[in-house]
Formats: structure tokens, C-alpha cells, sequence
């Protein structure tokens, strides 16, 4: 029992220190309060819509005429000019920050009047990929439309379902699964909201033992030097650190996702265990890292820019099976990796504990290990300083 | 005289920065590790043989001649067949694969009857650039066997392929990525994320380098050993750090456009320039920031804010026309945004400086900023004391 309240002391301690640290604060509450407000915000409109086109009409025929009409009726594209000729076009492409030219050759109309087949050319600029999507999905939708009523107008007479039958012997159908509308802020920031716990953990608890560290060079003492073991000390301190974040977690994952409507269909049964092993894997990881640390922000220039590699290393945007052996290995090490991809299964994959066995069993290994290595640290220092301590004494 | 304690600065300064392992981390290993790290995961420009799924519940040879047709596309790997939809969908939810293909029982045999029988493609829309790439794969490879059917039928009519294709589809689309036609992912994200990176090390390292005179009180030293001269005593600090960001600047450009021959429309000193330009911007931005913000703590957490948010904020992933308005305008406040816009134009449409004039005299506003607040740099660092 006295063991248990020993923990407790620690604990107890360790919020107060929390919350009299103006900086440790910032990194617990502040930054994942903020972040995910200013990127669902950024993001919160998905996908590009009104993309400014330039066009370039050499046919001037009715038919030409009615695909430039459809595709300006399209969400994708805005058509903002037109223009004599493709070096025109050019020029007021880049001076009016257009993203694509469509050129209708002068053949056009005549072509199809032949029956013979003929080409329409997107340029697109290529400063971004979602401009090409947008303008290469639009104007193949309007020419299909179109191409479906030449059809009917040659097979003269024919039903709309021979028509059908005949340009489609075999349809398709395509579904975007889960992320429906393929949208951006849907794709990226679940992932932000996972990788922001384990980032602004390390920083605080980098903050925590760096303060700590200085302090004691500074030849303060430590407040817990009476009879109370390192065990005790890490699961006292463990223990403060994983309750402020399960507050946070449900901010992060279950608010965020409601406000900014993003796709959110996880259930309790799989949710709930699967953040507890996170956090658990996080919270020994941050710990281990905290030797590292030696004042309180040396660790911020070390962790912050990992953020960006951390992203990548968990194949949201890059496929795992394409990557390096050396990167995917690396990325074995951080809790973000597999806490990346099974929060994107189970929130939006609607995936159940079975399916996300291999990451729950990594961020298991993981927080064993990370807390077998903080044990291991905590009894190194833990002597060290009793030694200087009594040196101090003498 | 002057000139040998600037040189007696610029050599405490490099002493600081050799005393402390970090410097040599943030300055030199982490953005080289970082560097090597992004060009050598997307080295292949796109991903190739990303892992889908069958469920061919028809199981003819034509339908198995379409599965074998899939298989042959670059970017798709057909690893798993499975009986029924329920199970492709559960592999999906276990992230073995990113896709599958649907055809339903009958496929073959309502094709040949003209009934239209449909076939289904699901991708894993979760993962948006492989469920875009399978998306382009399997929508071609659908076109190709409906396409071959009719044309089969054509032909048979007497039509020549040339009509055969007049007939099928009219109007044809053909797309032009231009100066990027392989739709190279890598030269996309890199040509920004790298400088990024570079930029948000710049500005905390700064931002770490002059406050921690103030920490370790060594400011008023530092700047008595300046004559009490602020200028010569920020350009000395400076100085030394920008030399190492500028190499490592010549390192990733060396990567990108030299080692994998990334598209550069313009000469290589005209993307040195502006890339140099950031490095001051940033340095600058810094001195800013630490002159405004009187903590080290609150000036760093604004300087990690600032680095962070400028990935998406320069709007080379998600595109700046479908940012809400407060955030195009805040956009301008961000020097790798302009940075972005002119690599856009320079470097990828080989346009001439004068169409980005705008953004490099942003850049260079970056550079003079710490100008108009000297002074209240230098009371900062001979008043302000450290506190925790």
C-alpha cells in the first residue's frame, strides 16, 4: 500500500510541476488545442474546385463551343480567358496565374462531321498535382457526355439502351472507398492528429527533464529523493503524462473529427484500446528520449523538423511496400508510425482490433521495450545522483 | 582594427557552435539525413507495383485475361485473389492491399449476350496518391476491355481500326503535363519540402543561437567584444551560420537537380539565388522574431509555428486556390510560399525572373526586417535576464 501511495506522490508532484511550467503547458495544452484547428481550417475545403483555365479555340464551331461550355459548368474548372493562339495563351497563363490551357484544334468540328476521331490537349501546369487531377477528370467526364451523343446521333435511331450497350459492351463503375470525395483535409489530418500527441509529448517531457537536469547542475535538489525508488518515480511520472493525454486524445479524436467533418467511423470497443496502447508506447518512448535531453529546449530543435519525415514514414502519402528497407526499419522505432496507420483504419476504414493485430502487437513491443530502457535510465541517474548528492554532503 | 575583431567574432562564434553537438546535428547531419531520407524513398518517381486485389467471381478466360492485363500495368501488383467482396474489403482494412477489381458472376457470358453486364473497381481512397494511381490503372484497363469488345464487333464489320476508334470514342482527350510528363511525385514534394526543412532549422537554430548569450549570460560580453556595435555583432553570429546553410543549400540542389536530374528549366544560378535569398529571409525572420518576442521559449514556439505551417501554407500539396480567404492573405507572411511560387515559375516553367519580381521583393522585405528593430534587439540582450 505504501508503495502505491509513494506512486501517487509522484504523481501528484508531477502535475503540479506540469501546470506551474509555463512552457510545458504550451506543449501539452496550446499546441494540440491550436494545430488541429489551423490545419482543419486550412484544409477544411477538401478539394480544388474552379480551377483557372485558359482556352484556345482555333475550331469556332458550335461544337467546340458547347465543350468549352460544359467544361466551364463543371466544379472543377473556370474558364477565365480565351485567347487567338497557344503563345498568347501561354503568356496569359502565367501572367494571370491560370493552371491549364485547352486547345481545340481547327480540325475539330470537321473531324467528327467525317466520323473520323479527333484530340482535344490540356497543358496543365504541373506545380501541383490536384490542378492536373481537377482538369484531367473534368474534361474527360464533359467528353464523354458529348462523345455519348455523337454516338446516338450516328447509330440514328437507335434506343438509349443499344447506344449504352454498344459504346459499353462491358460498364464499370468506380467507388472511392472510406475517404468518399478523396478529400485532402479527410486524407491528412487524422494523421496529423496522431503524430501532434506523440510530438508535443516528447517536447514536454524533453522540457520536463531538461528543466530538471538544470536545475540540478544549478545544485537545486530533486524533490523525491526520500526513499522512493525509480520504478516508483517512472510510474508515478508515467502515470501524470498519460492522464493529461487521454484528455487530450478525446479532443483530438473525438472533437476535431465532428467539428471539421471528417470521416470518423470508429467504435468505442476498438478505439478505446488501441489509444490506450498508443498512449502507453508514446509515453515510455517520450521518457526514454528525455535523457537526451540536457536543457529544457535543445530537444524542440531536435524533435520539431522530425515531424515532417515522421509523416512520410508511417505511407500515408508514400506506399510502405515502396519504400527503402533502411526507412522502413527506422520508422519501426517511433510509436507514430503504427499509430499513424491504425488510427486511419479504425476511424476511417472502420477496421475492428483483428485487422490492426500486427500494429496493436508493434506499439505492445514498443512499450515494453521503451519502458524497460526508462527503467534502465531512471536507476542509472537515480544512483548517480544520490552519488554526487552525498559528495555534495561531504 | 575593426576588421580584426569581426574576425575575432566570427571565430568565438564558430567556438560556440563547435562546443555543442547539437549545432553540428541541426546545422549539418539532420538536414543532410533529411535530404537523402525523401529523394531516396520516392527515388522511383511514382510507386510501382502497389499491392490490389481480385475478386473474379466469373472465373472464364476472358475474365482471367483481364486480371493478367492488369497485372502487366507498372504500378499494379496483383498479390491476392479472394472469393467474395467481403474478404477483399477486410484485406483492404487490414492495409494489405490498396484496391481490388470486382468482377461479378456472369460477366463473360452477359458481355457476349450484349446485356452489359457491370464490372466495379474499389479503391482505398483513405491512401489518396495509390488510390488515384490504381484509380488511373483499373479505370484504363476497364476502357481497354469494353473497348476491345466493341472494336472485335467493328471489325468484323468491315472497319478499319483508324474508323474503329472514330466510332468508339469521337473525341479523344490527350493530356500534357508539362515539363513534368512522367508525373514524377518526387520532384513535386522535394523541390519544396527540402528548403522547408532547411528553412525551419534556420530559423530555431537562429533563434537558439542568440538566446542563448542571454541563457548562458554571455550577451553583454558578446556584445561589448562588438564594440557595443549591434550590426557587427548579429552579422558575426550570423555569418558563420549562414555559411553552413549555404552549403547545405548547395547539397540538396545537388541532389535534386544534379543526382536525379530534377526538371530545371532555368540555369542553376538562377535557383541558387533565390534559394540563397531564403536563407537570409529566414535568418532574418528570425532576428525578427527574437527582437519582438522577449523569451526564448515564446520566440522559438513562434519560429517552430512559422517553419511549421509554411509546408502547407506554400500550397505545393494542397492547392493555395482552395484555401479559405484569411489564409490566402496570411499566405504572404510565409517566405517559403514565395519561394515556392518562384521554383514554380523559374525552375519547373523556365519563365524569366520578371514574372515572380513580386515575390523576390518580398523575400528580400524578410531580409531587412531585423533592421528596423536593432536597437530593441540590443536591449533585449544587455537587460533581459533568463527566467524558467
Amino acid at each position: 500500500m505504501k508503495w502505491f501511495i509513494d506512486i501517487l506522490t509522484v504523481w501528484f508532484h508531477e502535475l503540479k510541476r506540469i501546470i506551474h511550467d509555463e512552457g510545458v503547458l504550451l506543449f501539452f495544452f496550446v499546441v494540440p488545442l491550436l494545430y488541429p484547428l489551423l490545419y482543419s481550417y486550412l484544409y477544411n475545403n477538401e478539394i480544388v474546385t474552379e480551377v483557372p483555365a485558359i482556352v484556345v479555340d482555333d475550331s469556332h464551331s458550335s461544337l467546340s463551343r458547347e465543350f468549352i461550355r460544359k467544361v466551364d459548368a463543371t466544379a472543377d474548372i473556370k474558364i477565365i480567358g480565351q485567347c487567338a493562339d497557344m503563345e498568347e495563351a501561354k503568356e496569359m497563363m502565367h501572367h494571370n496565374n491560370a493552371y491549364a490551357i485547352i486547345y481545340i484544334p481547327s480540325s475539330f468540328a470537321n473531324d467528327i462531321a467525317e466520323g473520323m476521331q479527333t484530340s482535344i490537349c490540356l497543358y496543365s501546369d504541373m506545380s501541383g498535382f490536384l490542378y492536373y487531377k481537377a482538369i484531367y477528370s473534368a474534361c474527360t467526364e464533359v467528353s464523354l457526355d458529348m462523345n455519348y451523343d455523337i454516338k446516338a446521333e450516328r447509330l440514328g435511331g437507335a434506343s438509349e439502351r443499344q447506344i449504352e450497350t454498344f459504346s459499353y459492351p462491358l460498364a464499370y463503375r468506380y467507388v472511392p472507398m472510406f475517404n468518399t470525395q478523396s478529400g485532402f483535409a479527410s486524407f491528412l489530418i487524422p494523421a496529423i492528429l496522431i503524430l501532434i500527441i506523440q510530438q508535443t509529448m516528447i517536447l514536454g517531457v524533453g522540457m520536463l527533464a531538461g528543466d530538471e537536469r538544470e536545475r540540478l547542475n544549478k545544485g537545486e535538489t530533486y524533490y523525491w529523493t526520500d526513499n522512493i525508488k525509480p520504478v516508483q518515480m517512472l510510474f508515478g511520472r508515467a502515470g501524470a503524462y498519460w492522464c493529461i493525454y487521454a484528455v487530450i486524445s478525446v479532443y483530438l479524436v473525438c472533437i476535431i473529427p465532428d467539428i471539421f467533418h471528417l470521416v470518423h467511423i470508429w467504435q468505442w470497443k476498438t478505439l478505446l484500446p488501441f489509444m490506450a496502447t498508443y498512449l502507453t508506447a508514446c509515453v515510455f518512448f517520450s521518457m526514454a528520449l528525455s535523457i537526451l535531453s540536457r536543457d529544457r529546449e535543445s530537444l524542440i530543435l531536435v524533435f520539431v523538423f522530425m515531424s515532417i519525415p515522421l509523416l512520410f514514414m508511417s505511407g500515408l502519402s508514400w506506399p510502405v511496400q515502396n519504400m527503402p528497407l533502411i526507412w522502413k526499419i527506422l520508422s519501426h522505432l517511433f510509436p507514430s508510425t503504427f499509430g499513424i496507420t491504425g488510427y486511419i483504419r479504425i476511424s476511417e476504414m472502420g477496421a475492428l482490433i483483428p485487422d490492426i493485430h500486427y500494429e496493436l502487437t508493434a506499439l505492445c513491443t514498443q512499450s515494453v521495450v521503451y519502458f524497460i530502457i526508462t527503467c534502465l535510465l531512471y536507476r542509472r541517474r537515480f544512483r548517480k545522483n544520490l552519488h554526487t548528492a552525498d559528495n555534495n554532503v561531504c | 582594427m575593426s576588421n580584426n575583431t569581426f574576425f575575432a567574432l566570427v571565430v568565438r562564434e564558430c567556438k560556440r557552435m563547435t562546443s555543442r553537438p547539437l549545432y553540428l546535428f541541426c546545422m549539418i547531419i539532420a538536414p543532410a539525413l533529411v535530404f537523402v531520407f525523401f529523394t531516396t524513398m520516392m527515388s522511383n518517381g511514382l510507386p510501382t507495383d502497389i499491392p490490389v486485389a481480385v475478386v473474379d467471381e466469373d472465373n472464364t478466360s476472358v475474365t482471367r485475361q483481364v486480371i493478367r492485363n492488369l497485372d502487366a500495368f507498372q504500378q499494379t501488383e496483383i498479390t491476392a485473389q479472394y472469393n467474395n467482396f467481403a474478404e477483399a474489403r477486410e484485406a483492404m482494412q487490414r492495409g494489405e492491399i490498396y484496391a481490388f477489381y470486382y468482377i461479378p458472376e456472369g460477366t463473360t457470358e452477359q458481355a457476349l449476350a450484349s446485356r452489359q453486364p457491370v464490372v466495379s473497381f474499389y479503391t482505398s481512397a483513405s491512401y489518396i496518391i495509390p488510390s488515384s494511381l490504381e484509380y488511373r490503372d483499373m479505370k484504363m484497363m476497364s476502357e481497354y476491355a469494353s473497348g476491345a469488345l466493341t472494336r472485335a464487333t467493328l471489325y468484323a464489320q468491315g472497319l478499319s481500326e483508324q474508323q474503329a476508334m472514330a466510332v468508339l470514342q469521337p473525341i479523344k482527350i490527350e493530356m500534357f503535363p508539362v515539363n513534368n510528363p512522367r508525373l514524377n511525385y518526387s520532384v513535386y514534394l522535394c523541390n519544396t519540402m527540402l528548403p522547408g526543412i532547411l528553412m525551419l532549422l534556420i530559423l530555431q537554430i537562429t533563434i537558439f543561437s542568440i538566446y542563448g548569450e542571454i541563457k548562458e549570460e554571455t550577451a553583454k560580453e558578446w556584445l561589448s567584444a562588438s564594440d557595443n556595435n549591434i550590426i557587427k555583432a548579429l552579422t558575426s553570429k550570423m555569418l558563420p551560420q549562414f555559411v553552413i546553410w549555404f552549403i547545405m543549400t548547395l547539397l540538396y540542389m545537388a541532389i535534386m537537380y544534379g543526382y536525379y536530374q530534377f526538371p530545371l528549366n532555368c540555369s542553376f544560378i538562377a535557383m541558387l539565388i533565390p534559394a540563397t535569398l531564403l536563407i537570409l529571409a529566414s535568418q532574418g525572420l528570425a532576428l525578427f522574431i527574437c527582437a519582438m518576442v522577449p523569451s526564448l521559449r515564446w520566440a522559438l514556439s513562434l519560429a517552430t509555428l512559422w517553419g511549421v505551417l509554411s509546408f502547407p501554407i506554400s500550397g505545393f500539396s494542397f492547392p493555395y486556390i482552395a484555401f479559405p480567404a484569411p489564409m490566402k492573405a496570411l499566405s504572404f507572411l510565409f517566405p517559403l510560399r514565395h519561394y515556392f511560387l518562384i521554383y514554380a515559375s523559374q525552375a519547373l516553367n523556365g519563365l524569366s525572373w520578371h514574372y515572380t519580381w513580386i515575390n523576390y521583393v518580398f523575400i528580400l522585405l524578410f531580409i531587412i526586417l531585423p533592421f528596423f528593430v536593432v536597437n530593441r534587439l540590443k536591449t533585449f540582450l544587455s537587460e533581459y535576464h533568463y527566467t524558467i
